[in-house]
């Protein structure tokens, strides 16, 4: 690596590691000290390397601008005379990360590939008299340079098996660092951050070490900490949630589906679970609160109460109105169930009869009277048997007198299954 | 949710004002379960088959002679499970990231190539525990082994682990059994009593060998990686933190009652008859005229569920700690593309562990024997990083080591660093 090798965009590119612990020379003047390390300015889509760290007397550490740098390779970091004198104590600049300290051996996100890796070593390339942050190393090959290894193991795979290891470089675009939460609130972060879906996101916390998911998760607006939530494992949700001053952690509890809350909040101690159950909205704690009269282990546990529902004379065109008006808050719009006052199951309509029939047409003159139902106390395996048997996407729940309670959807019941499919 | 009465009529059947947080029978047998912490577990895994054959051992050659060590055999592994515990609940990251984040990765490549050693050498010995057990039983090891390791494999693998981990921890309420043995032999009390507190400094090779071998099977490295790793994976913080501690202690003491009881019956029995035995096995066969065919049956069915239960966690516990270290995919949840080091690691060492077991004439005891010293030379190595990581107070924020602490730990390192030393160098003069 000692000549340094050619990328694709015909600047030079450096390994960190391969700089680290070098002298820094002064043209004229002799060695300043060795370099600790490098900080370079994240803000920016290619950090530029904005400062040294040098090592000073007695185990201080010193910063020196890189505007006075005049040649860095490895091999050789030599500065302009004068810069002794322009050395001061070391304090992070606004923006800038510290290359080794905060980056090098720590938990990084790769973005593309939805996981967690650790960082082997950093490439750097020269830019139009600058240094910039081009590309993360998580390879093994990587690794073994790091070790010292490299000059053995590679040359013994080429010619006992023919192989090259191959070096496995992540642009930096493409990786979010962990490390600090001031990185974290930065624009490029959130953007980062924003186009993982979900799941991947919910899965990737679940990989890293706890002070670097918790500070992710504080990291993200409220609609998506409910989205990852949802998505997350028990152990893990309860860990977040945990960590979460009481009233965000109940804005993000409202952003919940009701039955993924109410999951969440039978996992936590009781007196915590009473108290974010207090800070909620008055509407969305009572959903929770009458999910969680329910064993977790019947219909009614497993069910939502965020559906829809209407009085059997309003018209198709108003029902179409409601529901655009009300969709977004909806566990199930598939389904509109018909109810009288009381709350009694009459019938349901799914949304694409909706669509296809005339607009003022009262809803009891389409709907389909012949429903599927289940009773509140139902076993998972009986609602399971009914998902499989007639092919739908979700089922209401009544009780004796067969009024509406709630519907499982599909996907709840998917979550019951899944855990005893294949492994 | 926005309220739209006409529209969405609540149909709550229970008064809402009493929300009750209902538990079903299952999550409350849980929720005991998991007062059962990772100190315990940790301890109970450590009275493996090393544990019960140097304990048999010791028993038998020296009598209560050695009994005394256990004490301050137990101080230390307080001392040191402590530590471990408080850096997972302080740092919320196991050891093994701990130190490639703050030493780089070249320190952690060796250190991970001594744990994956030491821990390969202790997986032969549960392996050669398991075969020595089922031999008590008459079912041949070739048979026996090759059986256990892929019911190992298995139950880690395809199975869910935390139910089966719970089988194992519920079979070591039968270790209560030594004590009960213990009692039935009506030994001489008074005189237990005075062996246990009177310190006798023996420094004949033979005892030194022993007390290293009772040092090393009690103190092992991978424990602080399996703690640590385990604190943090049940989600305890700083706050948790006093009942982790006694958590430990808990574990710690119990792992030491059981090792005295065991160390008490062979000396009460087979050193009183003056029989020597050179593992386990032999001490299993020749309790049975002494002191019964129960508990002659006691001591093989308690070395099978120790070498089993240490089986199925020390190929699981390296896996985990080298692929935390390198950052590598790490969960039995995965598909094996997902996760390929880990699989790899984890099947290797069962094969590797099992494997060098079925060798004619594989010599167990000297294995057993190299795998205690092995884990006395790795284990003031790991003490030394975990000694500058717990005073970091980066790592620890309010919770870094006290003076005392760090003056009996390192106090602790160097005779343990001195007696291993010591012992290798007898070995090979």
């Amino acid at each position: 690596m000692k000549n340094g090798t050619l990328n694709n965009n015909g600047g030079v590119a450096w390994f960190l590691c391969d700089l680290l612990d070098q002298p820094v020379v002064e043209r004229e003047g002799g060695s300043l000290g060795r370099l600790v390390d490098l900080i370079a300015d994240v803000r920016d889509h290619d950090p530029p390397v904005t400062g040294l760290v040098i090592s000073g007397p007695r185990r201080s550490r010193l910063y020196l601008p890189w505007n006075w740098v005049e040649d860095l390779r490895p091999g050789l970091i030599r500065v302009r005379s004068g810069a002794r004198d322009s050395l001061s104590p070391l304090e992070l600049p606004n923006g800038g990360t510290f290359l080794r300290k905060a980056l090098l051996d720590k938990q990084i996100v790769d973005t593309a590939g939805a996981k967690v890796v650790r960082v082997n070593d950093l490439q750097l390339r020269q830019r139009n008299g600058a240094l910039v942050l081009a590309r993360v190393d998580v390879g093994l090959r990587g690794l073994l340079r790091r070790v010292g290894l490299h000059r053995i193991i590679l040359p013994t795979l080429k010619w006992l098996f023919g192989y090259t290891l191959a070096d496995s470089l992540i642009t930096w675009r493409l990786v979010q660092p962990v490390g600090s939460a001031d990185i974290l609130r930065l624009k490029f972060s959130q953007a980062r951050l924003s186009r993982l879906h979900p799941a991947d996101l919910a899965d990737i916390l679940a990989d890293l070490d706890r002070p670097e998911r918790d500070r992710v998760f504080r990291a993200l607006d409220i609609d998506t900490a409910a989205e990852v939530l949802e998505e997350s494992d028990p152990k893990v949700q309860v860990q977040l949630i945990e960590q979460l001053p009481a009233e965000k952690a109940s804005d993000v509890l409202e952003q919940m589906s009701p039955s993924a809350a109410t999951d969440l909040l039978q996992e936590l101690e009781e007196p915590h679970a009473q108290s974010l159950l207090k800070e909620m909205e008055p509407e969305a704690a009572e959903d929770v609160r009458c999910l969680l009269s329910h064993d977790e282990e019947t219909a009614g546990g497993i069910m939502t109460t965020s559906f829809f529902s209407q009085p059997p004379h309003v018209t198709v065109a108003q029902t179409l109105e409601a529901v655009r008006k009300e969709a977004s808050d909806l566990d199930v719009i598939y389904y509109i169930y018909v109810e009288d006052q009381d709350g009694h199951l009459l019938g349901a309509v799914n949304l694409r009869e909706l669509l296809t029939s005339d607009p003022n047409a009262s809803l009891e003159s389409i709907m389909e009277r012949r429903i599927v139902s289940v009773s509140l106390d139902a076993g998972q395996a009986d609602v399971a048997d009914l998902f499989a048997k007639y092919g739908l996407r979700a089922i209401p729940v009544i009780d004796e007198d067969s009024r509406i309670h709630g519907v499982i959807r599909f996907k709840a019941l998917l979550d019951v299954v899944a855990p005893h499919l294949g492994r | 949710m926005p309220a739209n009465p006409p529209l969405h009529p609540p149909s709550c059947p229970v008064p809402a004002e009493t929300p009750a947080l209902r538990t079903s029978w299952w999550r409350r047998l849980s929720l005991i379960l998991a007062v059962v912490g990772p100190g315990i577990i940790t301890s109970n895994v450590d009275n493996d088959a090393g544990g019960i054959t140097t304990y048999s051992l010791a028993g038998a050659e020296f009598g209560l002679r050695l009994l005394w060590s256990m004490l301050p055999i137990t101080g230390v592994l307080i001392l040191i499970q402590e530590m471990s515990a408080r850096m997972g609940a302080a740092s919320g990251k196991g050891l093994a990231a701990l130190i490639r984040e703050h030493f780089g990765a070249a320190v952690t490549f060796y250190l991970m190539i001594g744990i994956v050693l030491t821990n390969l050498a202790n997986t032969v010995a549960e392996f050669a525990g398991i075969a020595a057990a089922m031999e008590l039983f008459h079912i041949d090891r070739h048979l026996s082994v090759p059986l256990a390791a892929i019911l190992v494999w298995f139950i880690v693998v395809k199975g869910s682990y935390k139910a089966v981990e719970k089988v194992f921890l519920g079979a070591c309420l039968f270790y209560v059994a030594y004590i009960i043995t213990g009692f039935l032999i009506k030994p001489d009390w008074p005189l237990v009593t005075r062996e246990l507190l009177t310190p006798r400094l023996d420094f004949s090779a033979p005892a030194l060998i022993m007390v290293v071998g009772l040092v090393g099977t009690t103190i092992a490295p991978w424990m602080q990686f399996y703690l640590q790793a385990a604190v943090v994976d049940k989600g305890l913080t700083a706050e948790d933190y006093r009942i982790v501690r006694w958590d430990v202690i808990l574990g710690s003491v119990t792992v030491s009652v059981i090792a005295i009881f065991i160390i008490l019956v062979c000396a009460a029995t087979l050193h009183a008859h003056g029989i020597r035995i050179n593992s386990a096995k032999e001490a299993a066969m020749a309790l049975a005229p002494l002191a019964g065919r129960y508990a002659a049956g006691l001591f093989a069915f308690g070395l099978l569920n120790a070498s089993l239960f240490a089986a199925s966690i020390l190929p699981l516990s390296t896996a985990y700690t080298v692929c935390e270290a390198f950052g590598w995919e790490s969960s039995v949840d995965c598909k094996f593309d997902e996760a390929p080091q880990f699989y790899t690691l984890y099947s290797l060492m069962i094969i590797f562990g099992a494997g060098l077991v079925m060798i004619p004439g594989a010599p167990l005891i000297p294995i057993m024997y190299l795998s205690q010293v092995l884990n006395g030379l790795v284990l003031p190595i790991i003490l030394f990083f975990m000694l500058r990581l717990i005073n970091d107070r980066s790592v620890m924020g309010g919770m870094v080591n006290g003076r005392l602490s760090n003056v009996l730990t390192l106090g602790a390192a160097f005779i343990l660093s001195g007696l291993s030393i010591l012992t290798v160098f007898m070995a090979m003069w």
